[in-house]
């Protein structure tokens, strides 16, 4: 069985520390195994043994996770090894993975990013790093909060309870690999894959085309159970079944939309994504969601999943106009929210591709606002004008136009802003777009200087903290909250649930503080963008799942089906 | 002559420190900040300066110069920026892709819209002429994505004459996969032809009508001696400027024919590398063309001479 995909992007590096880009994790997390992983079939999502018997178990006092490696894991065969079988996978693995994701000559991106300040002594072997550069060796330098405590074994310990510390465990970037191959291969150890993943790097050409083969070592088995309606929907046939399926994938680079859906439409690719013109196109929005039109009904099945992300309009809160606390301008940024109409802007701008937020956090994560029993700002024109006149601009006389800083400059960016600016002059607010480049927004943003700042976030891991922490007041420039947000009720309430487990009672503090955010709007609250994807009716077991993407190991095809819906396509 | 070629070639020297300076301050001192662009919004100001470190643009702008001028002496530009792959590496894999997309049109368009306007040329002011002329401007009034896009949808999706993409092709070296590159050659040569044969109609009307091939015919030379032997000879020295420096820019492929076909050459290379910020690549791919572009502008120079025995090099 060969499943043919695609890539839109070249990746950067296979090397697990060396990368923090979709492309690059794409790759990994179908060459390489983790310790922990996301469940494929349930929502919310959540948390399985990868590489690992069991869930990783927490210690009494909070601290301690220990990490019990299942047996008989192998690498894949390579000549990195000892007459080139591929060795087992033993706690050694785990203890050289963790002191190399956090050499500073390596990471330099997903360390700093998800994992610093969490593992006891880890920071300080960094420095080490740093210091010693390539003369760094680190069999000689012990990291106190990791220790091996037999061959499978190894306890990992937090410099304080933190039930977030867990999730990095799940990144491409904390892949198992084995030292040898680092050691033979060098810097090409980033073109060069040896791990434990379901698939195995059969051809490596990154402009071009990329083909990966199974596994033949590979254990891992189909997940038995799933969430509601999964089972009606045949994606638990294959409960309990070894994995993959595939023999081969195929996964050129096609950049362009023409092509690759030209491709999809004559069978050659099985599954694509849907942008937004094929959208149009193809299928339709309607109270029920989204289907297929009806000529592409019977030639293909179609998917639609809410991304971990969310998109917002960050405001300058040390800005002259906008920002600040006086009851005046707080009214301002209030006229602003009642005067967005996001459902317009989702329906007649993204197609209908998204979900309109009433709270930072994306929903289907704890603490959503379907969670918490929470609601945002709906349009209200009147609201706005009221607004208008407490901040002191009575039909928005005398209020100049408020700068909006975009990172990019496409038609798609410049039709959205249009969408804004148009709903808000309704109100008597005027806008003004700024398009520039990434690293110009960048430096304007950065600075603080700037009014309004289209921004977003897409989730590091699914927890609401992930979002709350992007207006807490000691993350201030150059950390995330570069709108300089303060509030010291809100920091408390930050500090009070941010290593809290799920719970009633966090949920009431993240309520509390979505109350904050709307009530003193640092954030305008946009979107949670939603993605569409198509598939052959010979494409088995798919379910998008954005914590675990592209699904490889679970896919399968049908080659009988396949030969008989191949005449079935239109041209 | 030789001492003419040495001249030109010492001349290079000042030519591309110029160049060099240019591209330096071009991409290093104001272009885009490639650590920014990797690292995205929020990075730490660690990461920020462990990357620059890794990069070494930590170092002074002199001394980040004084490196790429050893990196031109010696044609080793380092590795990319996005992929960390050796750039001579990424630039002869890229360039083989590239010239066998670039170079098969080229000649074939060479040949055909040489034909083809020497033989509007001889009919002159005629119905065919005009009817020729008309065309040629219209195709070139066409945007080049329209004739990807167009035939691309009728000739490769509708007909299935072509492969839409090159997905299924794996091996690049000269000739294996030239199934692969038929309908982006067809694209490419239908393209070319409005402006190419706008261009060489104008220089062979200037020849076609001068004294020595009214005096070829009053010597009964035939039409076929007049217009290949004559004609045809004179008229290629603008052409050969026309042509000649084109082809170091053969190897950059053409970037929108090789995102639509997914051809894996230098055009779109070139692309990725100014959306990433990836420095080394545009660098190098600069110098390149800059040296590519001063020697094939001297070989055009020197194919006058052979050419045309009233041009002497000296």
């Amino acid at each position: 069985m060969v499943f043919n995909y695609y890539r839109t992007a070249a990746h950067k590096s296979l090397d697990p520390a060396a990368q923090f880009d979709s492309a690059s994790g794409e790759l990994i997390d179908n060459l390489y195994d983790k310790l922990i992983d996301y469940h494929y079939l349930k929502r919310p999502y959540e948390l399985v043994p990868g590489l690992l018997t069991k869930m990783p178990t927490l210690s009494a006092d909070q601290l301690t996770y220990t990490f019990e490696l299942r047996q008989g894991v192998h690498f894949i065969d390579d000549p990195c090894f000892k007459d080139g079988k591929g060795r087992e996978v033993v706690a050694d693995d785990i203890v050289y993975m963790l002191k190399r994701h956090a050499d500073a000559k390596i990471n330099t991106q997903s360390y700093p990013a998800i994992f610093s300040g969490f593992v006891k002594g880890l920071d300080e072997f960094r420095v080490k790093t740093k210091e010693l550069g390539a003369k760094m060796n680190y069999d000689e330098h012990d990291v106190e909060g990791i220790k091996k405590t037999g061959k499978y074994t190894v306890d990992v310990t937090l410099t304080k309870p933190n039930p977030l510390a867990i999730f990095p465990f799940a990144s491409s970037t904390m892949a198992v690999y084995p030292r040898e191959a680092v050691e033979k291969y060098g810097e090409g150890f980033a073109r060069h894959p040896v791990g434990t993943g379901p698939f195995k790097m059969h051809k490596y050409d990154r402009q071009g085309v990329m083909i990966l083969r199974r596994n033949e070592k590979y254990q891992g088995t189909y997940p038995t159970e799933g969430a509601p309606g999964d089972k009606e929907k045949g994606l638990l046939a294959d409960a309990g079944k070894k994995i993959p399926f595939l023999d081969e994938v195929r996964i050129p680079l096609i950049e362009e939309d023409q092509p690759r859906v030209l491709e999809f439409r004559l069978g050659r690719i099985d599954w694509i994504g849907l942008d937004r013109e094929t959208v149009a196109e193809m299928a339709t929005r309607d109270e029920k969601g989204f289907h297929l039109n009806p000529e592409y009904a019977d030639q293909f099945d179609m998917y639609s999943e809410a991304t971990t992300s969310t998109e917002f309009w960050r405001i300058n809160m040390r800005d002259e106009l906008i920002g600040g606390n006086t009851p005046e301008k707080k009214a301002l940024r209030q006229a602003i929210a009642y005067a967005l109409d996001i459902p317009g802007y989702i329906m007649k701008m993204r197609n209908g591709r998204g979900v309109k937020l009433d709270t930072l956090v994306p929903t289907g994560f704890s603490g959503a606002q379907d969670r918490i029993g929470f609601e945002g700002y709906s349009t209200n024109l009147e609201m706005a004008k009221q607004k208008l006149v407490e901040a002191g601009y009575p039909e928005g006389k005398g209020l100049p136009p408020i700068a909006v800083e975009f990172r990019s400059p496409t038609s798609r960016i410049r039709q959205e802003y249009e969408y804004h600016r148009y709903q808000l002059d309704k109100v008597g607010i005027k806008l003004k777009g700024n398009f520039q480049t990434f690293t110009a927004w960048l430096r304007k943003t950065e600075a603080g200087n700037y009014q309004i700042s289209a921004a977003g976030w897409s989730a590091d891991y699914p927890d609401p903290e992930n979002f709350y922490q992007l207006f807490y007041g000691p993350n201030k420039t150059p950390g995330p909250n570069n709108g300089l947000y303060v509030n010291e009720k809100y920091d408390a309430l930050f500090d009070k649930m941010r290593f809290m487990k799920p719970s009633p009672e966090r949920n009431g503090i993240i309520k509390e503080m979505a109350g904050i955010l709307k009530d003193e709007v640092p954030v305008l609250v946009l979107q949670q963008p939603v993605v569409l994807g198509v598939y052959h009716k010979w494409v088995g077991n798919l379910k998008r799942n954005m914590m675990h993407n592209p699904p490889f190991r679970y896919l399968k095809v049908d080659p009988e089906v396949k030969k008989a819906q191949l005449p079935k396509l239109k041209r | 002559m030789l001492a003419y070629i040495a001249r030109r070639l010492l001349y290079l020297i000042p030519t591309l420190f110029g160049v060099a300076v240019l591209v330096f301050v071009l991409f290093s001192v104001a272009g885009e900040d490639p650590v920014r662009i990797l690292l995205g919004d929020h990075a730490s100001p660690e990461a920020i300066a462990l990357q620059q470190a890794k990069w070494g643009l930590d170092k002074p702008l002199l001394a980040q110069f004084g490196d790429f001028l050893v990196q031109i002496v010696t044609f080793d530009y380092g590795n990319s920026y996005a992929s960390g792959e050796p750039l001579s590496k990424m630039f002869s894999d890229g360039a083989v892709v590239s010239l066998s997309l670039t170079l098969p049109p080229f000649l074939m368009s060479l040949c055909i819209n040489i034909l083809l306007a020497m033989l509007i040329a001889y009919y002159r002011n005629s119905w065919f002429d005009r009817f020729a002329t008309a065309i040629a401007v219209m195709a070139m009034s066409v945007s080049y994505l329209v004739y990807i896009i167009s035939l691309q949808y009728l000739l490769a999706f509708k007909l299935d004459l072509f492969p839409v993409t090159a997905a299924g092709a794996t091996d690049w070296s000269f000739g294996s996969s030239h199934y692969y590159f038929v309908l982006p050659w067809l694209i490419m040569v239908l393209a070319a032809m409005g402006p190419d044969v706008r261009i060489y109609r104008t220089v062979f009307l200037d020849e076609i009508d001068a004294d020595y091939v009214r005096t070829a015919r009053a010597k009964g030379a035939s039409e076929r001696t007049v217009l290949f032997k004559h004609v045809l000879k004179n008229a290629l020295i603008p052409i050969i400027t026309y042509t000649v420096v084109a082809i170091p820019f053969l190897v950059l492929g053409a970037f929108l024919m090789e995102r639509f076909f997914g051809l894996p050459g230098v055009g779109d290379l070139l692309i990725k590398s100014i959306n990433n910020g990836d420095y080394p690549v545009l660098k190098g791919l600069t110098m390149y063309i800059a040296v590519g572009y001063s020697l094939f502008n001297l070989l055009s120079d020197i194919l006058y001479a052979f050419v045309d025995p009233r041009v002497k090099l000296d």
